[in-house]
């Protein structure tokens, strides 16, 4: 018993450490260490003061579908044909008006309760991209140019298509093989007999304390190479049709913006087709550096894989079929 | 059954617990601008909120008839989300500076300032910027050619620049800190040497289009504290 105390103390020492020395080191490290860390904290420390209440939202939403929402529900939903559970999963983002870190807790609670996977993608995916919030920063970043409605439009349907084809291609994996392994769950037993408030408190806990170290990694690598990755020599390859489209991609992930501000940056980009700016807006939002953190964290390693060929190979089909009509 | 306190969820709970202080310090501090825009500054108090429910509940329900341990890998993802939190409240206020303006793009103001905009009031950044990217915002512009205007930013500067000009620039942020991009004023006839890099300062001049840029001449020019509220929203 003593030798077990004992031994609980010793792990405890390092996470006092660093819990202590990384502040204390940062702290005086700063100053001398030049401005490439202080910006790196800077940006790190304001994605996280702007995603961290998007995950505690989504994780209450989705806390109170595990407690609130009767498993018949998605039993009903799970027995729509395919062909309809995509478009109606897809729709549904349109009512879920928070950025991207948002919309991962709510679709892995929806697969967990029976939803078919390939709508609970769908929704995630699609939520962030065809809200009305994000359409509407969308009307005003673009407002009084000639593009405006094609890149509203088109970030609308192409987020639509994309979302769905993800789904599609998720197809007939069983949540249990889509969400990652039990040990990985945060979810704890429920107190016997424990009533709904404190069964909605676990759920809530669990979800925040999962997403929450995804999104930590996640924002900290996305600060780190927006911060040290030189400043893209983009001029040269704004006009070719498949690279620019292609670096803007490359762009969205690593800058790994909210949606609902994306289009300002886009808009900034005006060197750049309109193929080139839809393909930031509706891929960014799908996919990127903090994303891919929680993604892995949720889904594992290969649905990070299935999500970065299709959203990557369809949007830029579709933006280069924008740029050949526009 | 005997309920007792579980350790695990009494970490769960300082953990939300963390957060929520780190929302209503940030909050409550003013700092809310260092962070995010104007659009987007209602999350914090929402945070603040959500963590501090959540915080309260967990520690209502802390104890469980359940035998529940804190494992080392539970403690090590608290830490990692306690991490930040540290690090927000140890460093003093900060914001983005001379070294970052150097790796971003311009801010594209094309179609945000409107035309009623552009004939009324005093010009800012905003309308700089607008009429640097936009023709229709140039045209608007040179009818106020030669107008007086009080501008604050920091100085950057270009590449071979005359030691008497600089660049005034300041951060435009649509929703955080991350998708900041910049607005820049060219300013002539400043006093060589007296400004380094990076610093604040305010500058009173006139403002002229020189083809398809904009050029502020300078008859003064002070230095600042950082303002409290370092960034321009862009809409």
């Amino acid at each position: 018993m003593v030798a077990t105390i004992a031994r609980t103390r010793r792990r405890r020492w390092p996470i006092v450490a660093v819990l202590l020395g990384v502040p204390i080191g940062l702290y005086l490290l700063e100053p001398v260490a030049g401005p490439w860390l202080r910006t790196t904290l800077i940006v790190a420390g304001s994605l996280l003061v702007e995603a961290v209440p998007f995950v505690l939202l989504g994780a209450f939403v989705s806390a109170a579908i595990e407690v609130f929402v009767p498993a018949s529900a998605f039993a009903r939903i799970a027995t729509l044909p395919r062909p309809l559970q995509l478009p109606a999963a897809a729709a549904a983002g349109i009512a879920f008006p928070v950025c991207e870190c948002g919309s991962v807790p709510v679709a892995r609670r929806l697969a967990r309760r029976g939803l078919s996977p390939p709508a609970a993608v769908t929704f995630m995916l699609a939520a962030p991209v065809v809200n009305p919030v994000v359409i509407a920063s969308t009307l005003v970043a673009y407002r009084a140019r000639d593009t405006q409605w094609l890149m509203v439009g088109g970030r609308f349907l192409l987020g639509f298509v994309v979302a769905m084809a993800v789904g599609w291609v998720v197809g007939s994996r069983r949540s249990e093989d889509l969400l990652r392994a039990r040990a990985d769950e945060e979810d704890e037993p429920d107190d016997l007999g424990a009533g709904r408030a404190r069964r909605f408190v676990g759920h809530l806990s669990g979800d925040v304390l999962f997403m929450g170290r995804y999104l930590v990694v996640g924002a900290t690598v996305a600060a780190v190479v927006q911060t040290l990755v030189p400043p893209p020599v983009l001029d040269g390859v704004a006009s070719l049709p498949v690279l620019g489209i292609v670096v803007m991609m490359v762009l969205a992930f690593v800058m790994s913006l909210c949606s609902e501000s994306d289009a300002f940056v886009a808009a900034s980009f005006v060197g750049f087709s309109p193929g080139a700016q839809l393909a930031f807006l509706v891929s960014g939002p799908m996919l990127d550096t903090k994303l891919a953190a929680l993604y892995v964290g949720t889904f594992g390693r290969r649905f990070l894989r299935t999500a970065i060929v299709t959203v990557g190979t369809l949007t830029l089909a579709l933006c280069l079929w924008v740029d050949v009509l526009w | 059954m005997v309920r007792r306190w579980s350790a695990a969820r009494l970490v769960t709970a300082a953990v939300l617990g963390a957060w929520a202080t780190l929302f209503w310090f940030v909050w409550l501090s003013g700092r809310t601008t260092l962070y995010l825009s104007g659009r987007t500054a209602w999350l914090v108090p929402l945070g603040a909120a959500l963590a501090t429910i959540a915080a309260v509940g967990r520690l209502l329900t802390a104890r469980t008839n359940l035998d529940e341990q804190l494992d080392a890998r539970t403690a090590w993802r608290a830490a990692i989300l306690v991490l930040p939190v540290l690090v927000v409240l140890v460093l003093p206020p900060a914001s983005l500076g001379a070294y970052a303006a150097g790796r971003r793009s311009s801010f594209g103001a094309a179609g945000l300032v409107t035309p009623d905009d552009f004939e009324h009031g005093p010009l800012t950044m905003i309308h700089i910027a607008a009429a640097e990217t936009s023709i229709e915002d140039l045209g608007r512009l040179r009818r106020r050619a030669g107008e007086s205007v009080t501008l604050e930013g920091f100085v950057t500067r270009d590449e071979g620049m005359p030691a008497d000009e600089l660049l005034l620039t300041r951060f435009v942020i649509s929703c955080c800190v991350a998708d900041a991009t910049t607005a820049t004023v060219r300013v002539v006839g400043v006093p060589p040497g007296v400004y380094a890099d990076g610093a604040w300062i305010t500058v009173t001049g006139r403002v002229y289009p020189l083809g398809d840029r904009i050029i502020v001449t300078a008859s003064s020019t002070s230095p600042i504290a950082v303002p409290a509220d370092p960034y321009l929203g862009a809409v």
